[in-house]
């Protein structure tokens, strides 16, 4: 019997900085042995708990995609005790991880049609791995139409500012980044999300929309959405609980019968709506 | 097959069964008040005729358990886990109430996509010897719980008090591995004349008064009711309740360390407490006493049926009893079933 | 009858508009017990009880109505807890309205329990007894032999504080000079004290009954809780319920009013009170002091005063 409770050892590669505020640091992890990286298949929507021995676990989505091979990435939000240790692990250090959690994206689903990535603040995540995972060449014809909006408050708080960089240089996909609140330098789009939506969005025929950011910023995106007549089932988000255990058995995360660990993290509209009102 | 056991042997049996097990049987801690608790003597066990406070459950899910032990040795840590369970264990005198617990709690940690090794190893070391339940008192209603006071189900072996000796009826394969036991002797007809009396008795006391039928439905259509305002008013937020639940089985996990050794820990925790779900940010789902008593209700009479089939309660009255507030869990479901 | 008046007066109360919200005792669904009920319709007001029963400090609920107008039903230890929670401003003065009674003194439903063989069925009271009744017993019992300990030494059965008065004002007497558990712990020495402490914490499950029955418990996050710093691991270990339970009895002190709520909510029948009750005695002692009898006068250890002794730091 597999103990889902035991992390692994992973040793940390690289630790940077990711945003001005320096609220957010990305880890790059590499797996110590060969058999824990053959067992860890993962797709990207996925999370893991990362033990910080001592302080506890914390449930963070993963960052990188599954096409990156050998190595995964978290991006740190540090807010409590868990997360202020990751924020001071040194490369070459330890962390134990357990995972792949959760059920990810319905990659299947979306395979043949057209995807739409809304993205707010450090939520961007998972969805980055998402973008990744059908960008890599064999992936790319999976899927039709590309469309990225991600925003953030400022400027300095994007994430993974180099590969948007790329990204919007290519043509076989649209990315558009936006910002409240914009700086200097700051040639891009100003606006809010849900606003900066209303102008960029695709055709919601044939369309996935998958939708992270902070409370605030889905409960205003949902309804522009809805009125460029995304329907329920064909919208998706993932969902943030206090978690525990991950695997379904220590209670707490659940929304009615759904546990967020086990049944989720990813749900549809139409899956949500059924469900209590919990938030 | 149907053996006795003298009760002047009893304890004599006790001792025998730990020359080779590891006993854990209801153990009087104060006057009236008892936990399960691993016997260290047989003359701790004495005493069988109150239902302890503490459920069953936790022999096989304890209060506060290590999951592993973990050590720093230079950059790496070292992991060594506690799942494995070293000795054959015998459950002794719990109560079917308690028993069809346990059978609720494998469903959640047998899980179809995750075991849970810490449990699972304990109970499948464990031979389980239930005890009929012949005085119920009037709190209890596990015969409106597909259960009932002299419920054979997950027993492997199963004893009735006689008063003067215990009948003993082996209904399991794991049970037959006790038969040869030197203490056991043939029952006569008397004898289950006598336990035939006592068990019809004990199941006319509990009567299937509760109706349960439709309560997963009734409840789908409640999750905003008023009715959960009416519930949280009396309900001081204390985890009496849920604590001594057969059926609850949330936890937390915690690291608790010293310098560079530690272990990781999981310690039961309380849908009722409100940092249950409280997140990091400060931000909780379920901000007042209104939800968190309309999910310990939901839970069991409605999310865990969805999930598993079957009500995650099995009629003990245990929080009937103990509810400092004097909530009585019986009129709640006969409220919901009214509407 | 109290009960009678009791009634009476909530239905004026809640007529009149005077309050929103009545909490009282209501029948209980067990024998020898009864539950807190809240009422706001004036025909609902005959689900109003007094008896010998009434064993819980309803002033704990208080925390959980912030802006509505309450007629609280008190006995002299729940308006003293009332008047405690008043000088901490844990409500605005105007928000009460305290229904006070004369305490008969509370009957203890586990010594009841006790003192029968088979399971009380039925229990009513005719004058000082106790009429207990099971499937084949009927008994009659002095009800002063079943008195909750807090309640056997009580000197403040008559609300210090009340709108108003249900009931003749009761004469002030303590039962017993010491309770007994009480004696016997002071007289054990310093090792025999921690034995018994030891014993009596190390069947607590950590459920928080006694912290949530208090009306005096109201941190929003408990120390027992707090996760940074952390002062304590979640389990059993006997050092983590022994920190929890002392810290707990020192918080009270200057502030409890020995109403017994945190003991007669334990599950587990933990004797909680001896330990509080030799604090509020030492306060007593030492300042003169005794919690929500003098509505001017805040605790001692929550005051500073320039003519404080200051011994203590000798």
């Amino acid at each position: 019997m597999k103990n889902p409770y035991l992390p692994i050892p992973m040793m940390v590669k690289k630790a940077f900085m990711e945003t001005t505020d320096r609220m957010l640091r990305t880890l790059e992890l590499t797996f110590q042995k060969e058999e824990d990286q053959k067992a860890f298949e993962f797709i990207p929507g996925q999370f893991c708990e990362l033990s910080s021995f001592g302080k506890g676990e914390a449930p963070f989505g993963i960052a990188s995609s599954p096409t990156e091979n050998g190595s995964l990435k978290f991006t740190i939000n540090r807010a409590g005790m868990v997360t202020t240790t990751l924020h001071h692990i040194e490369e070459g250090e330890e962390v134990g991880i357990r995972g792949p959690l959760g059920n990810g994206y319905p990659i299947d689903l979306f395979k043949g049609h057209n995807l739409l990535v809304v993205g707010g603040g450090f939520a961007f995540t998972t969805l980055r791995s998402l973008i990744a995972y059908f960008l890599e060449p064999e992936h790319r014809s999976l899927i039709r139409e590309i469309t990225v909006l991600y925003g953030a408050r400022m400027p300095g708080l994007l994430l993974y500012k180099e590969e948007l960089q790329e990204w919007s240089k290519r043509d076989d996909m649209k990315v558009v980044v936006t910002v409240d609140v914009g700086d200097q330098g700051w040639k891009g789009t100003v606006g809010l999300v849900p606003n900066v939506l209303k102008e960029v969005a695709p055709s919601s025929e044939d369309t996935y929309a998958v939708v992270c950011g902070p409370p605030i910023m889905i409960r205003f995106t949902l309804p522009q959405l809805k009125a460029l007549q995304f329907p329920d089932e064909r919208i998706y988000t993932s969902l943030e609980r206090r978690m525990k255990c991950g695997v379904g058995k220590c209670g707490r995360c659940n929304i009615g019968h759904l546990y967020v660990c086990k049944d989720g993290p990813v749900f549809s509209l139409e899956q949500l709506n059924i469900l209590p009102k919990e938030g | 097959m149907t053996l006795k056991l003298d009760k002047k042997d009893f304890h004599s049996f006790l001792q025998n069964l730990m020359n080779d097990y590891e006993l854990f049987a209801p153990v009087q801690v104060a006057e009236g008040v008892a936990v399960y608790k691993k016997i260290e003597h047989p003359l701790e066990a004495a005493r069988f005729s109150l239902n302890p406070q503490k459920p069953a459950k936790e022999v096989f899910f304890p209060q506060s358990e290590t999951m592993f032990r973990y050590g720093k040795v230079g950059v790496k840590t070292e992991v060594t886990s506690t799942e494995k369970v070293e000795r054959k264990r015998i459950l002794l005198g719990a109560r079917p109430c308690d028993l069809q617990a346990v059978s609720l709690l494998d469903e959640i940690f047998q899980g179809r996509e995750y075991s849970d090794p810490y449990y699972i190893n304990k109970r499948q070391a464990t031979t389980v010897i239930g005890m009929g339940c012949s005085q119920p008192l009037s709190t209890c209603f596990c015969s409106s719980m597909e259960g009932g006071p002299f419920s054979r189900n997950h027993s492997d072996i199963f004893l009735i008090d006689l008063g003067e000796a215990y009948l003993v009826e082996v209904l399991t394969e794991k049970g037959k591995a006790f038969e040869k036991n030197p203490f056991f002797k043939k029952a006569t007809q008397k004898d289950l004349k006598a336990a035939k009396s006592i068990e019809k008795n004990a199941s006319n006391q509990v009567g299937a008064i509760l109706s349960l039928e439709g309560i997963e439905r009734k409840l789908d259509q409640m999750i905003e009711s008023p009715f959960w305002d009416r519930v949280q008013e009396r309900c001081i937020g204390c985890r009496v309740c849920t604590y001594l639940c057969p059926t609850c089985h949330c936890f937390d996990i915690a690291d608790e360390t010293l310098t560079t050794k530690g272990q990781r820990v999981r310690n039961w925790d309380s849908c009722l407490s409100s940092l249950y779900s409280q997140e990091t940010s400060g931000h909780n789902p379920r901000p007042t006493n209104r939800e968190r008593t309309r999910q310990r209700l939901m839970h069991k009479f409605n999310y865990f049926p969805k999930n598993v089939g079957r009500i995650a309660c099995v009629g003990c009255g245990r929080c009937v009893l103990y509810c400092p507030a004097d909530l009585d869990i019986r009129e709640t479901i006969k409220e919901i079933q009214k509407g | 009858m109290i009960q009678e008046k009791l009634r009476q007066k909530a239905r004026e109360l809640l007529e009149s508009k005077a309050v929103d919200l009545v909490i009282g005792f209501g029948e209980g669904s067990l024998p020898l017990r009864v539950s807190p009920v809240f009422i706001r319709n004036p025909h609902e007001v005959d689900r109003l009880v007094w008896n010998s029963f009434c064993r819980q400090n309803l002033s704990t609920y208080l925390h959980k109505f912030k802006s509505l107008k309450i007629g609280l039903v008190v006995k002299g230890c729940d308006s003293r807890s009332v008047v405690a929670l008043s000088l901490e401003k844990r409500f605005k003065p105007d928000q009460l309205f305290l229904i006070g009674v004369p305490c008969q003194r509370m009957v203890d439903h586990r010594r009841v329990k006790r003192a029968v063989q088979g399971e009380i069925l039925h229990v009513s009271e005719q004058g000082d007894e106790l009429i207990v009744e099971g499937k084949d017993f009927k008994t009659r019992l002095n009800r002063k032999d079943f008195l909750y300990p807090s309640c056997q030494v009580c000197v403040h059965r008559n609300p210090v504080r009340a709108d108003l008065l249900m009931g003749e004002v009761v004469e002030e007497f303590s039962l017993l000079e010491t309770h007994p558990d009480m004696k016997g712990f002071l007289n054990k020495g310093v090792e025999e004290r921690w034995d018994y402490f030891e014993k009596e914490t190390g069947r607590c499950i950590r459920c928080y009954a006694c912290r949530e029955a208090c009306p005096m418990c109201y941190c929003p996050e408990c120390f027992v809780d707090n996760s940074n710093p952390k002062w304590m691991e979640q389990g059993l270990s006997p050092s983590d319920l022994e920190f929890y339970h002392i810290v707990r009895a020192y918080h009270q002190t200057g502030r409890c009013t020995a109403c017994g709520a945190c003991e007669r909510a334990c599950p587990m029948e933990i004797r909680l009170t001896y330990m509080t009750e030799k604090l509020n005695q030492d306060v007593k002692e030492l300042f003169g002091f005794e919690t929500g009898v003098d509505p001017q006068a805040s605790s001692p250890l929550s005051t500073f005063d320039v003519e404080d002794q200051q011994e203590f730091i000798k």
